[in-house]
């Protein structure tokens, strides 16, 4: 029946868990997992001991190796600490991993898919790392349809960064206005009237870079980050060998 | 959709703890422990102590069962163990050995 098992996010178990199909831990594990279909480990799933599956795709923690027979894909925010192993290996920006990591065997069935993009375009890639730049092609994209707008709208995107969440509220009523409005009062609401205009348009990028993206995955980080980090090293004060020239010296 | 699914063909051999619903279509070895409903699938065979708001039992369950709400054994369901919980109903079809204690 139900191929797929679920580790529900308020679930813990602890035990071996092994078997058929495939199984999503949103909770917490604690023992080894092996499956013949593929594991994915959800932003707050945490798993203590060693994965097995067909792909397995971490977003979450795992203390224990991970072996995947077809590939492993470690998304923006998943922390390992342990040996990975598999066809394919993709551990995308963001990702924290501890441990060594070893492509082996031949590639799955499936050879077209390329580790790193295939674990991109899944969850937050779109988000992460293209945030900055989709903005300002979107804009000219779409700059035709409003031609008064954008060349002040990119002059002030960049520096207004918290207004556009202000503006956003807004915007979804404004957008006939604005042409009429621009006509009759051009310098004094021109700015805070046009910028909705584009700012409609562009919500998904401003809003997935500044405030979605980190958020979503801060919280992940911040777990326990800190105190599993190891200590930073201890620097001697003086570098080697100053005593020792110092004695020289008085000698 | 519940929170918690044990697939046919999986096994797990340890506790399962949480709160949330629990369902179960494959195997369990252990304890099972939750806040919310229990709901055993007909391909299940669970060989736990389980507790929980309610149990439906419509695979093999053996173990001792406490619900602060109700157990029904389904037609075709298997327990065998103690039962506390203050409603408890065996479907025709359905078959039980062990205790109930209804808290009267």
């Amino acid at each position: 029946m139900a191929e797929t098992s679920v580790i529900g996010a308020g679930t813990v178990v602890s035990g071996h868990i092994r078997g058929q199909g495939s199984l999503e831990i949103l909770g917490r594990v604690e023992g080894d997992v092996s499956v013949t279909g593929n594991v994915m480990i959800g932003p707050a799933g945490r798993v203590r001991g060693n994965v097995t599956g067909a792909e397995v795709t971490i977003s979450g923690q795992v203390q224990g190796d991970l072996r995947g027979t077809q590939a492993v894909l470690l998304e923006p925010g998943a922390r390992v600490v342990g040996d990975i192993s598999g066809p394919r290996v993709g551990i995308a920006p963001g990702a924290l991993a501890r441990g060594h990591v070893q492509t082996d065997g031949e590639p799955a069935p499936t050879p077209a898919r390329v580790p790193a993009p295939a674990a991109r375009p899944l969850s937050a890639p779109a988000r992460l790392t293209p945030a900055a730049p989709p903005t300002p092609t979107r804009v000219e994209a779409k700059a035709p349809l409003p031609l008064p707008a954008p060349a002040r709208v990119e002059a002030k995107a960049p520096l207004p960064l918290p207004a556009p969440a202000r503006v956003e509220a807004k915007a979804p009523l404004p957008l006939p206005a604005p042409a009429r409005i621009e006509a009759k009062a051009p310098p004094p609401p021109s700015p805070k009237v046009a910028p909705p205009k584009p700012e409609v348009r562009k919500p998904d990028p401003p809003r997935a870079a500044p405030a979605s993206a980190p958020a979503e995955f801060t919280p992940v980080r911040p777990i326990k980050p800190e105190p599993r980090r190891p200590p930073p090293p201890v620097v001697p004060v003086i570098s080697k060998g100053t005593k020792a020239k110092k004695k020289k010296s008085h000698d | 959709m519940a929170g918690t699914v044990i697939g046919e063909g999986l096994t797990i051999e340890g506790d399962i703890s949480g709160d949330e619903e629990i369902v179960i279509h494959g195997n369990l070895r252990g304890r099972l422990t939750t806040t919310d409903a229990v709901t055993v699938g007909g391909t299940a065979v669970v060989g736990a102590d389980i507790t929980g708001a309610s149990l439906s039992v419509a695979g093999q369950v053996t173990g001792d069962v406490t619900a602060s709400e109700r157990v029904d054994i389904q037609a075709g369901g298997k327990l065998v163990g103690d039962i506390k919980a203050a409603r408890f109903t065996i479907a025709d079809g359905a078959s039980f050995k062990g205790n109930v204690d209804m808290e009267v």
